[in-house]
C-alpha cells in the first residue's frame, strides 16, 4: 500500500496483467467468430473460389489475378472499382458533411445552458427517429414518394411546375440526391446523440471559465467545446467514414441493387455484393474487401493523426486567451 | 454601460433561440414526415396502398393492426419478445465489454497495448459483408442453427463501441480518480465496476441504445440462422409478410408491423436517452 | 443507470426464462400433435419403419404451406416443420445451399426432406448431386402432368428430380372495352385472329396509339413471350453467352415500342404499370398465367376504382409460360416415402388438383382434371366477364416448352432486363445499357465468357 504511494510512476508496471485480462474477453470473442471468416477473406483474395451452381470450383492459387483483373480498365479505358470507389466517396461527402455539421450544431443547441431549449426531450426523440425505421422499410417510403407515379412527381405536375413526370429514379443527381439525404437523415440524429452524450462529458468548470474570461458563445465553442470534444468527434468522423466506404443497404434498396443509372450510384460494397450473388465468388470479393480495408486504413489513419494532432495544440491556445 | 449589454445580450440569445427552433422544427418535421406516412399506410387496407400515396389516413387501422396481430403464420408477440431478448443481452454485452476493453487498453500500460488498439481499429475497417458469409458457414458447422448464441455473443467483440468508449474515456476520465480508488483498497475490477463504469454513464447509454436498435433492425444473419418460426425475429417477419403469396399478401399489415417493430425500440430509446443527460451530473457527484 | 441496467438483465433473465420453458415442451417431436402421439402407434404403420418423424420442407413463402395444409394429412406422428426464408437478397437460396451442402452430417431431423424451387433457378438444384431421382421414391407416373413440368425437374442424365404442382401457361390478358374500340371486337376468338403473330401485334400497337391507349405497360411486359421461345440457350457449350434472335427482337420491339409511344417504361411489377388496370387506364394487353389474376391485377378488381369483368384471355402473338414452382427430392431425405406420396397427391390425386383449380384458382398439373374444367359449360371466369379461362390455358399447354434452360438463368433474365431498361428510358445507349449487362454477368458468374 505504501509502496504504491510512494512510486506512482510506476504503477502501470504492476497493473499490467489486469490490462490482459481487461481485453481478454473481446479478444477470444473476436478470434472466435470474426477473425477467422476474416482472415479466410485475405486469403481467398489469392485463389480462384467460387460456386458453379452448386459444385465448387477451386480454391486454386492464382496469385495477384483477382487484383490484376480488379484494375484492368474495361473497353472504354475506365477501371470499374475506381468508379465505384469515386461514387462511393461522392455519396458519403453528400451525406456525412452536412450529417457531422448541423450534429455538432444541434448537440450544442441541446446542451447549452444558455439557450435552455424547451421542449428538448421530444426534438431528441423526433431527430433520432429515422434511425428505428429499419434501412428497408425507409428506403421503401421513399421510394413510393419519388417514383415516377408517386406523390412528388403528382404534386409538382398539379402545381405546374412540370409537364411530364420525373422519373427520379433513373437520373444520376437526383438518385444521389436522394441516397445522400436518406443517409443524412437516418444518422444525422445518431450522431447528435453521440456528440451530445461528449459535450455532456465536458467539465462545466470549462465552460464557465471561459465565460467569466468573456469569451462570446462562438469563441466558447471553437476554442472550449471543440477541443475537449476532439476525441470524439475523431470517432464522429472516422466511423462516419467507415460507415460510408461500407455504404450498401440504402442504395442497394432504393436501387433495386443495381446503382442505376449507369452504375453511377454502385458504392464499393454492393459490387462486392454482385461478386457474392450468382456464385459466391470469394476469390474476387476477397480482393475487394482487400482494396476497401487499404483505402479504409489508410484514409483513418490519415483523418485520425491530423484530427488528433490538430486539437492536441488547440487547449494551449485557449490558454493563451 | 451593463445595463446595455445586458440588453444586447438578451437580444443575441433570443435570436439564436429563434434560430436554433427554427432549425430544429424544420428537421422535426422532415423526420416526423417519413413516419407519418408510416401511420397513415398502416391505417390504409392493400387495395388502398396499391392505389398511390395520400396525406388523409383510412378507416384500416384496427383492421390491419388485428390481421397482423392475429396472422396465422407468424406470432408478432413472439417475434417481439425473441428481438428483445436478443436485442437486450446484445445491447449489455457489448456496452459491458466494450467499456471493459477500452479501460483496458486505456488505463493500464503493458507490451500488447499499442498493439491490440491498433488491431482493434484495423479490424474495424474490414467490410462485414464478405466475413458474414464465413461466419455463417461456421455456425453451420458447429450445428448452432436455431440457436440465439451466435446472435448475441459476438456483440461482445464490437470494434466500433470499443473505439467509443476509449475516445470517451480519454475526454472524460481523469486517472487520478482511479488511483484514489487504488488508495483506498478498491481492487481493479471493483474500481472499474463501481468508478469507471458511473463516470461512463452517458456513454454506455448512447451505444446500448445504438446496439439495441441495430441488432432489432437485423435481418441477413438471423434470417439464415433461425428455422424455427417461433424464434424467429420482428425483421424476418417482416420479409415474410412481405414475401407472401397474392393470397395473404397484405401491405397495409406490413406496415403496420413495421410500426408496431418501432414502438419497443422508441421506449428503450426514450428510457436510456435520459441518463444521457442525467449521467454526468450524477456521476461527477458521487465521483 | 446502474438501476436501468439491472432491469435489463432482470428482463433479460426473465425473458431467457420464458424462451427455455417454452422451447422445451417441443423438443420431445411434436408437442402440436402431442395427444395422438401419447398412445403409442396404435395403427399398423403403413409407412415403412425406418421413416423419420420430423418433416422439413424449405420453401420462401407459404403459399404451398396453405395448399399443404388444406389438402394433404400427413401420417400421424410426422411433425412437418416448415422452413421459410424469403428470397430477400438471396437469402433463401444461400440458406438453402448451406442447409444442402451439409445435408450429409446433418442429424436426421434436421435433414432437409422436401423443398421448392421456381423455373429460374431449378436447374442449378435439379443439375445437382444434392438432390434425388424421384421415380426411385417411387413417383413413377407422369402421364397427367404436362410435359414441360418434368422436362424441368429432370437433369442432364435423364432423371426426374422433383413435380410442379402447377402449370403456368402464360396467356395475353387483354381490357374487352379497350379492344372493342381498337379491334372492333372483344371476343377472345376474333381478339386471337388480328394478335396472332408479333408483326401483328405490332401493328395493332399503332392503331392503339391513334385511338389513345397504350399497346402495353411495361417495357419488360412481352420478355418472357420472346424469351420462352429461344432457339438455344444462354450460354453454349464452351460458356459462350449467347444471344438470341428471340431476346434481340424482344429489344427491337421495346425500343420502337418505346420510341414510338405504344407503351409506358414501367418496370413489370411497377405502381406505374398496375394503376393502369384501373377502370380509367388505357393501356390493353398485359400478359400472365392465371396466377397473374389475384396477384397482379387487385387493381382491377377495386370495387371503386376497378373494371371487373372488362377483361378477356387469349394466346396472343407466341406460346410461352411464366413462373412456377417445384416439390424437389433432396438427396438424403429420411422421409422417401412421405415425400413421394406428397409429390404422387399434387400431381395425380385428381380430387387434390381438383380443389386447387376450384378453390384456389390455380390451373392445376394434372391434365385429366384440367380437361374436366375446360370442358365445363357450365365453368367461367367472372373477372374475364364469364370466359372459361381454364380452356385457354388448356390450349396453350401443349405448345410452351421447357428447353434451352441453363443454371444461370435466373440472373441472366434479371441482369438483361434491369441493364436495358436504362437505354429504353434513354439514360444510356444501347452499347452502355449491354456493356453494363456484360459486367453483371462477369460479377455474377465467372465461368461465363461475355463479348
Amino acid at each position: 500500500m505504501n509502496e504504491r504511494i510512494k512510486k506512482p510512476k510506476r504503477l502501470g508496471v504492476s497493473y499490467a496483467k489486469w490490462g490482459y485480462l481487461f481485453i481478454l474477453p473481446f479478444f477470444i470473442t473476436y478470434i472466435v467468430c470474426t477473425l477467422t471468416p476474416q482472415i479466410m477473406t485475405i486469403y481467398n483474395s489469392f485463389f480462384e473460389n467460387y460456386r458453379r451452381g452448386l459444385s465448387q470450383v477451386g480454391p486454386n492459387f492464382v496469385g495477384l489475378e483477382n487484383y490484376v483483373k480488379l484494375f484492368t480498365p474495361d473497353k472504354t479505358g475506365s477501371i470499374d472499382i475506381l468508379k465505384y470507389f469515386g461514387n462511393t466517396m461522392i455519396l458519403w461527402v453528400l451525406g456525412a458533411v452536412p450529417q457531422i455539421v448541423v450534429a455538432l450544431l444541434l448537440a450544442v443547441f441541446f446542451t447549452s445552458y444558455r439557450l435552455n431549449l424547451k421542449g428538448q426531450q421530444f426534438f431528441k426523440t423526433v431527430i433520432y427517429m429515422p434511425n428505428l425505421i429499419m434501412a428497408s422499410a425507409f428506403s421503401m417510403l421513399f421510394f413510393t414518394l419519388f417514383n415516377i407515379a408517386g406523390p412528388v412527381n403528382q404534386i409538382l405536375k398539379a402545381s405546374g411546375m412540370i409537364q411530364e413526370s420525373i422519373d427520379f429514379l433513373s437520373l444520376k443527381v437526383p438518385v444521389r440526391l436522394l441516397i445522400s439525404l436518406m443517409n443524412f437523415l437516418m444518422w444525422f440524429g445518431n450522431t447528435t446523440i453521440l456528440l451530445m452524450a461528449g459535450i455532456q462529458g465536458i467539465d462545466q468548470n470549462m465552460f464557465e471559465a471561459a465565460e467569466i474570461d468573456g469569451a462570446n458563445s462562438l469563441q466558447v465553442f471553437f476554442r472550449v467545446t471543440l477541443p475537449l470534444l476532439s476525441p470524439i468527434l475523431v470517432y464522429t468522423v472516422i466511423t462516419a467514414m467507415i460507415g460510408g466506404l461500407q455504404m450498401f443497404d440504402v442504395p442497394q434498396i432504393l436501387t433495386n441493387g443495381k446503382g442505376t443509372p449507369d452504375r453511377a450510384s454502385m458504392t464499393m460494397v454492393m459490387y462486392l455484393n454482385n461478386y457474392l450473388g450468382g456464385s459466391k465468388n470469394y476469390g474476387m470479393a476477397g480482393a475487394v474487401s482487400v482494396v476497401l480495408f487499404v483505402i479504409s486504413s489508410v484514409l483513418s489513419l490519415f483523418v485520425y493523426n491530423s484530427l488528433s494532432r490538430q486539437y492536441k495544440d488547440a487547449p494551449r491556445k485557449r490558454d493563451r486567451v | 454601460m451593463k445595463n446595455r449589454e445586458n440588453t444586447k445580450g438578451r437580444v443575441q440569445l433570443i435570436l439564436a433561440r429563434t434560430v436554433a427552433y427554427i432549425i430544429l422544427i424544420f428537421l422535426a418535421v422532415v423526420c416526423l414526415f417519413s413516419f407519418y406516412m408510416l401511420i397513415i399506410n398502416s391505417t390504409r387496407s392493400n387495395a388502398q396502398l396499391q392505389a398511390g400515396f395520400t396525406v388523409v389516413p383510412r378507416e384500416n387501422f384496427f383492421v390491419n393492426l388485428r390481421n397482423a396481430w392475429t396472422d396465422a403464420s407468424i406470432n408478432i408477440p413472439r417475434g417481439m419478445l425473441n428481438s428483445f431478448f436478443i436485442a437486450a443481452c446484445s445491447a449489455v454485452l457489448t456496452t459491458y465489454f466494450s467499456a471493459l476493453t477500452a479501460y483496458g487498453i486505456h488505463a493500464y500500460r503493458f507490451k500488447m497495448r499499442k498493439f491490440a488498439f491498433y488491431f482493434i481499429m484495423a479490424v474495424m475497417m474490414i467490410p462485414p459483408q464478405v466475413s458474414a458469409v464465413g461466419f455463417i458457414q461456421l455456425v453451420n458447422k458447429f450445428h448452432l442453427t436455431d440457436n440465439y448464441l451466435p446472435l448475441i455473443l459476438p456483440s461482445i467483440a464490437a470494434p466500433v463501441v470499443f473505439f467509443y468508449m476509449k475516445q470517451y474515456l480519454e475526454s472524460v476520465l481523469p486517472m487520478e480518480m482511479v488511483e484514489a480508488a487504488r488508495v483506498d483498497g478498491s481492487g481493479e475490477f471493483r474500481t472499474f465496476n463501481t468508478i469507471v463504469l458511473p463516470i461512463m454513464k452517458p456513454a454506455l447509454a448512447v451505444q446500448m441504445i445504438f446496439s439495441f436498435v441495430s441488432s432489432w433492425n437485423n435481418y441477413f444473419i438471423p434470417a439464415l440462422i433461425l428455422n424455427k418460426p417461433e424464434m424467429k425475429t420482428v425483421p424476418i417477419m417482416i420479409a415474410q409478410l412481405r414475401a407472401a403469396d397474392y393470397s395473404k399478401f397484405d401491405m397495409g399489415k406490413v406496415y403496420m408491423f413495421i410500426l408496431l417493430a418501432i414502438l419497443p425500440v422508441m421506449v428503450v430509446y426514450i428510457i436510456l436517452s435520459k441518463s444521457i443527460i442525467k449521467g454526468v451530473t450524477a456521476g461527477s457527484v458521487k465521483g | 443507470m446502474k438501476k436501468l441496467i439491472a432491469l435489463l438483465l432482470a428482463l433479460v433473465m426473465v425473458l431467457a426464462l420464458c424462451a427455455c420453458g417454452d422451447t422445451k415442451p417441443e423438443e420431445p417431436a411434436g408437442e402440436p400433435a402431442g395427444e395422438p402421439a401419447a398412445e403409442p402407434a396404435a395403427e399398423p404403420a403403413a409407412e415403412p419403419p425406418a421413416e423419420g418423424k420430423v418433416l422439413n420442407i424449405y420453401a420462401w413463402n407459404e403459399e404451398f404451406k396453405g395448399f399443404f395444409e388444406k389438402y394433404y394429412t400427413v401420417p400421424e406422428g410426422v411433425t412437418v416443420n416448415w422452413v421459410i426464408t424469403p428470397s430477400d437478397n438471396g437469402a433463401y437460396q444461400d440458406k438453402l445451399t448451406e442447409a444442402l451442402l451439409n445435408q450429409a452430417t446433418a442429424a436426421d431431423d434436421e435433414k432437409i426432406d422436401m423443398f421448392l424451387a421456381e423455373d429460374d433457378y431449378i436447374l442449378k438444384y435439379v443439375d445437382s448431386e444434392y438432390t434425388q431421382d424421384i421415380t426411385a421414391m417411387g413417383v413413377t407416373d407422369f402421364s397427367s402432368a404436362y410435359k414441360y413440368t418434368v422436362q424441368a425437374a429432370t437433369d442432364s442424365k435423364g432423371a426426374v428430380k422433383g413435380v410442379s404442382f402447377q402449370c403456368c401457361p402464360s396467356a395475353l390478358i387483354y381490357r374487352r372495352s379497350i379492344a372493342k374500340d381498337v379491334l372492333g371486337t372483344d371476343d377472345p376468338a376474333e381478339v386471337q385472329e388480328q394478335l396472332n403473330s408479333w408483326d401483328k401485334f405490332n401493328a395493332v400497337a399503332a392503331t392503339a396509339k391513334e385511338k389513345g391507349y397504350y399497346m402495353t405497360g411495361s417495357f419488360a411486359e412481352t420478355y418472357r413471350a420472346f424469351s420462352n421461345n429461344c432457339s438455344g440457350a444462354w450460354v453454349d457449350e464452351n460458356n459462350n453467352l449467347q444471344f438470341d434472335p428471340q431476346i434481340e427482337a424482344w429489344i427491337d420491339q421495346t425500343d420502337e415500342f418505346i420510341k414510338n409511344g405504344y407503351t409506358l417504361t414501367a418496370g413489370i411489377w411497377d405502381q406505374e404499370k398496375t394503376d393502369q388496370m384501373y377502370a380509367d387506364g388505357k393501356v390493353m394487353c398485359f400478359f400472365g398465367p392465371a396466377w397473374y389474376f389475384n396477384f397482379c391485377m387487385s387493381n382491377a378488381q377495386d370495387p371503386e376504382k376497378g373494371c371487373y369483368g372488362d377483361w378477356a384471355i387469349c394466346e396472343g402473338p407466341a406460346a410461352h409460360y411464366w413462373g412456377g414452382t417445384w416439390l424437389l427430392a433432396p438427396a438424403g431425405t429420411d422421409n422417401p416415402t412421405l415425400v413421394a406420396d406428397i409429390m404422387n397427391t399434387f400431381i395425380n390425386n385428381e380430387e387434390v388438383c381438383s380443389a386447387l383449380v376450384k378453390n384456389e384458382n390455380q390451373f392445376s398439373n394434372n391434365m385429366k382434371v384440367n380437361a374436366k374444367f375446360a370442358e365445363d359449360p357450365e365453368y367461367g371466369n367472372a373477372f374475364l366477364g364469364g370466359q372459361n379461362d381454364v380452356a385457354v390455358f388448356y390450349g396453350l399447354t401443349d405448345k410452351i416448352k421447357f428447353e434451352n434452360h441453363t443454371i444461370y438463368d435466373q440472373l441472366l433474365n434479371e441482369g438483361i432486363q434491369n441493364n436495358l431498361r436504362e437505354y429504353f428510358q434513354g439514360t444510356v445507349d444501347k452499347e452502355t445499357a449491354l456493356a453494363n449487362f456484360y459486367k453483371f454477368v462477369n460479377e455474377s458468374y465467372p465461368d461465363i465468357v461475355t463479348p
